[in-house]
């Protein structure tokens, strides 16, 4: 049970290491204008909403408000990051390495302690936390593996890569945690986080 | 004892039974005497049973003691490692210093561990092996590059490529030892320099590597040269006897004492070998006090002098050594540093004479300096605060016999810069601040606690004004009303509700009085004594820290709900819901501030606060991780829009005489504190990597005279600057917009003047955060924070509106 376990959530890890590398083919430069069907809220709100999703109209100087727009995502911006090696520095990257090294041979507890060698480096960097989400995964702790992707999220801004993978992970975690629900929640936000993916790579 | 050890009765027979048959050849035979010798015989015989069994007795204890758990080893603290890498924001001058503080001895050469030598702008360094929780590093030369900004790169002096990174062997910051104990770190004979032991031999005993374990030429010459000089100038003792006398014996000088001491010295002599000897007396030797804690052997030694391991020591290092084991107190280097620099010299002479310390390294070892330390990193004192804590933490999981006793090494997420800056600057602030405002010197106190936001780790712990006196910990023990700092958990827990309040509702800020379960009235006021409206914008209302719009949204909200979300950010404590609580009725030590604050510094995710992250065995093996857990603990839009209406704190409110002190560029966020009658000062605050609580007051509790910006941030700034802050990054979370608004209060006031002025230019315009779906109604770009402003506007619009409708009508009429 528990090897099974660990081998599922090395899959999961090697998968998102695979995902990250070869999600796409091209690069553009425009990014499209990521709406509410994209980002759809992960939960429910409680109290009925107002105006649900009023934005205000849009004033002066032709600048659009109130959209989902983050910094960095201007149209004219290059594309979100889509693998650790392209926003890790060296340091970070050899660390990185040595960690995917020793969870390949099963060594969770070492990976995930060079990893928050890494993340001592690089505290916002959202492929670490994706990477501990994953090593929590093989050490059966869905709890934490979801906890890490969901830091990952937080930290990496509007990035549907990351964003991709980590619901992917969300939704492992969710299935091992047996809340099958929750899992097809998260599997479908990680669809919607492909589509965009996809869609940015074209 | 004798009956656990079968093995030595045999052997402990010998020693007597050649007395007994020294003693019997020397009587003569008579007749008297030969009716007697039966009595005397069995008297003797009697005797000698007696002598025998004792023998066996000590013959047991001997072997015990040499043989089974001989020492007990402390628990060793180790600071986090200093990772060197391309990139990282240390200068030449700021590594060297790291290295010095570590013992890192500058030479012309590096190819010995623990060297460092400028080279042009580089610096090369033979790094020291070390055994990392992780495994092992072995030592390695390399060069470091600078550029502007830090290190450039790392070059291996072996070859090869750059290294991407390389950790420097960390600086052992104090040990866990039974109160009143003896504290050691052990050596090996075949490890350390072997001028240490010969010159050991020289100066304590000449004859150690003949003698039977007491030697009588010595025991001559000491009393001819006591009675020459008629008082005791020199001691008899064999290096085998001064290990007696450590190991076993008390202190008293008898007779008897003295014979059993050299009845033991010849026991060990007979059962071990002169290196398995000389090597328990190393290690066992007594060499210097620190406190409660006696510095036992010359492997703790040379780090409590040096600051650095046995085998780099220099000659005139290990002469300083030498020459302390005659007396550690008397020839203390750090109090008695002339006469300990006349016997190192002395002792040095007669290295010279017995002929393994040149002429040349002579000289040169004659004319250094004692070498030692001002302080000794090892020492307990120095960082007993955080030490204090990193106990706390091991309670429960340790027995106190398993830390004190087998030599654990445990590995801290202690930053020694920081700490040392930290240190520092609490106790300069205090005195400085003393000066400026006319408070009696040395009447406050202080603590402060520094993490590093993400992950949680202590970088720093502060106990108090004198870091280091082990005394009283205020950053853990000191529970004192938080005040203000509250205030946060009451707007978090407000905006969590963005259907009822947004950073722009309006509070009221008019006089309150509330009617309490035990029929008292309470009514809070403002630190300027004063309302300012019932119109105050929420955001206003913490920025400028006002009580009466807090405590009246803190009641709409429900206490109930604040203290939840106080325990979601993760206060363990159980507060009594009361109103008083929106203000900060409830004691808290630093370290409970700063694990609340460090979960909305890291936006929402809960992480307990660490000091240590590896426990080891003494060679390496992995004993307890303590790694990274983190849960999401809050909503990230609502700490999102706290922690912005907290960078405005910094910037325009409570908070922002910050920046006399910090770059105007850095975005940092925080809260002030003051308690009444100014009894506490405190100031909570983050970048993007650090976070420092500071609070000062007075032990007695009397007034401190200082709110939290005179008192705590002024601390906190300067411990801040040395701490290599990061900004905040500004990343909203997905369900959170921003609108540009005009941010007028408290000037806005209604004018209708106003009114027309923002309507033509949307200068100055501030993008204020909203939960998605939640901004106001009727709310548009360029509008004011003062939503009575924005409907009267509003009216106004459609005033005219209307109005041009009639015209319209008027004109249709002319027109028609």
């Amino acid at each position: 049970m528990i090897m099974n376990t660990r081998l599922a959530g090395l899959a999961a890890m090697l998968a998102v290491v695979l995902l990250s590398g070869c999600v796409t083919t091209q690069r553009t430069d425009t990014y499209p204008p990521t709406g509410s069907v994209i980002e759809p809220q992960p939960e429910p709100r409680g109290e009925t909403s107002r105006l649900p999703d009023r934005t205000p109209p849009v004033v002066t100087g032709g600048q659009t408000t109130g959209t989902p727009q983050q910094p960095g995502m201007q149209a004219n911006q290059p594309l979100p990051p889509r693998s650790a090696e392209q926003v890790s520095s060296p340091a970070v990257r050899s660390l990185l390495g040595r960690a995917d090294t020793l969870a390949r041979n099963g060594n969770m507890d070492l990976a995930s302690s060079t990893l928050e060698r890494a993340l001592d480096l690089e505290p916002r960097n959202p492929f670490i936390y994706q990477r501990l989400a994953a090593v929590k995964l093989a050490q059966d702790q869905p709890g934490q593996a979801e906890a890490m992707a969901r830091k990952s999220n937080s930290v990496g801004g509007n990035n549907p890569f990351v964003r991709a993978d980590n619901w992917q992970l969300i939704a492992e975690a969710r299935r091992a945690a047996g809340d099958s629900a929750g899992a097809s929640e998260a599997a479908a936000q990680a669809k919607n986080y492909q589509r965009t993916s996809l869609q940015l790579s074209q | 004892m004798a009956s656990k050890t079968p093995k030595a009765r045999p052997k402990a027979r010998r020693a007597p039974s050649k007395r007994a048959r020294n003693t019997r050849g020397g009587k003569p035979r008579r007749g008297f005497i030969r009716r007697l010798l039966p009595y005397v015989f069995l008297l003797f015989c009697l005797g000698a049973v007696v002598v025998a069994a004792y023998a066996v007795y000590l013959d047991g204890e001997v072997r015990n003691q040499f043989e089974g758990t001989r020492w007990t080893l402390p628990a060793k603290v180790y600071a986090a490692p200093l990772e060197l890498y391309a990139g990282l924001d240390l200068s030449r001058d700021g590594i060297v210093s790291r290295l010095a503080r570590q013992g890192y001895r500058s030479s012309t050469t590096t190819d010995r561990p623990g060297t460092y030598e400028s080279v042009g702008g580089a610096l090369d360094v033979h790094i020291r092996p070390f055994t990392f929780w992780d495994g092992d590093q072995a030592d390695r030369e390399i060069r470091l590059g600078f550029d502007g900004s830090g290190v450039a790169s790392i070059r291996p002096l072996d070859g090869g490529d750059d290294l991407a990174l390389i950790r420097l062997d960390p600086l052992m910051i104090g040990s866990i030892y039974p109160t009143q104990g003896e504290d050691r770190i052990l050596v090996k004979l075949d490890e350390i320099p072997p001028m240490l032991p010969a010159g050991l031999i020289t100066v304590e005993d000449r004859d150690f590597l003949h003698h039977w374990g007491v030697s009588p030429k010595s025991i001559l010459r000491a009393a001819v040269a006591n009675a020459r000089a008629g008082r005791v100038v020199q001691g008899g003792s064999t290096i085998t006897q001064q290990l007696v006398k450590n190991f076993y014996l008390n202190n008293q000088q008898t007779l008897v004492r003295k014979a059993k001491e050299a009845l033991m010295a010849l026991l060990l002599d007979a059962h071990y070998s002169k290196p398995e000897i000389l090597e328990a007396y190393l290690n066992e030797v007594y060499l210097g006090q620190d406190g409660g804690r006696a510095i036992h052997g010359f492997g703790l030694a040379s780090y409590f002098y040096f600051q650095k391991p046995l085998e780099e020591l220099q000659p005139n290092e290990i002469a300083l050594l030498v020459a302390m084991v005659k007396g550690p107190s008397y020839y203390d280097p750090r109090r008695n540093p002339e006469r300990a620099r006349a016997r190192r010299n002395l002792v040095l002479d007669m290295f010279h004479d017995a002929g393994f310390l040149d002429d040349e390294g002579w000289a040169v070892a004659r004319k250094a300096d004692l070498g030692v330390t001002a302080r000794s990193s090892r020492s307990t004192s120095q960082y007993p605060a955080f030490i204090d804590l990193v106990r706390r933490q091991l309670h429960g999981q340790y027995e106190d016999a398993d830390l004190t006793e087998d030599g654990l090494r445990i590995f801290t997420t202690l930053d020694p810069a920081i700490q040392a800056s930290t240190e520092a600057r609490v106790n300069k602030g205090l005195a400085d601040i003393e000066k400026a405002r006319g408070i009696k010197a040395d009447s406050l106190e202080s603590a402060a606690v520094v993490t590093s936001v993400e992950g949680g780790r202590i970088l720093a712990l502060v106990g108090g004004r004198n870091a280091g006196f082990a005394g009283f910990n205020r950053a853990l023990d000191a529970r004192r009303p938080i005040g203000s700092l509250i205030k946060p958990v009451v707007y978090l827990t407000a905006l969590a509700e963005p259907s009822k309040y947004s950073v722009i509702t309006p509070l009221d800020d008019g006089p309150l009085a509330v009617k309490l379960a035990n029929g008292d009235t309470w009514r809070p006021n403002n630190y300027s004594n004063s309302s300012h409206g019932n119109a105050v914008p929420l955001h206003y209302a913490l920025t400028h820290s006002y009580n009466l719009s807090t405590a009246r949204l803190a009641l709409d909200v429900g206490i109930p709900n604040v203290v939840e979300t106080l325990k979601k950010l993760g206060y363990t404590g159980d507060p009594l819901a009361v109103p008083s609580l929106s203000l900060g009725a409830v004691d808290m030590a630093p370290m409970q501030v700063a694990q609340i604050y460090n979960t909305l510094a890291a936006g929402g995710y809960y992480t307990p606060l660490l000091a240590i992250r590896d426990v080891t065995t003494s060679d390496g093996e992995p004993l307890n991780r303590y790694p990274l857990q983190i849960k999401r603990a809050v909503d990230d839009a609502p700490v999102y829009l706290t922690r912005w209406i907290m960078q405005r704190v910094a910037r325009y409110g409570t908070g922002a005489s910050m920046y006399k002190v910090l770059p105007n560029s850095l975005d940092l966020a925080g809260k002030t504190g003051t308690t009444d009658d100014l009894r506490d000062s405190w100031f909570a605050g983050f970048g993007a990597n650090r976070l420092a609580v500071v609070w000062v007051g007075r032990d007695d509790n009397q007034s401190a005279q200082l709110t939290g910006a005179t008192g705590a941030l002024q601390l906190w700034s300067r411990i801040m600057k040395d701490a290599d802050p990061r900004g905040i990054l500004d990343v909203p979370p997905d369900n959170v917009v921003t609108v540009p608004l005009r941010l007028q209060f408290p000037n806005g006031g209604g004018a209708d003047q106003d009114l027309y002025q923002y309507a033509q230019s949307c200068g100055n315009a501030t993008e204020v955060p909203f939960v998605r779906g939640y901004v106001p109604d009727g709310l548009s770009s360029c509008d004011s924070d003062i939503m009575a402003d924005n409907a009267a506007r509003a009216r106004q619009q459609q005033q005219q509106q209307r109005e041009s409708e009639d015209e319209g009508n008027w004109l249709q009429r002319i027109f028609r």
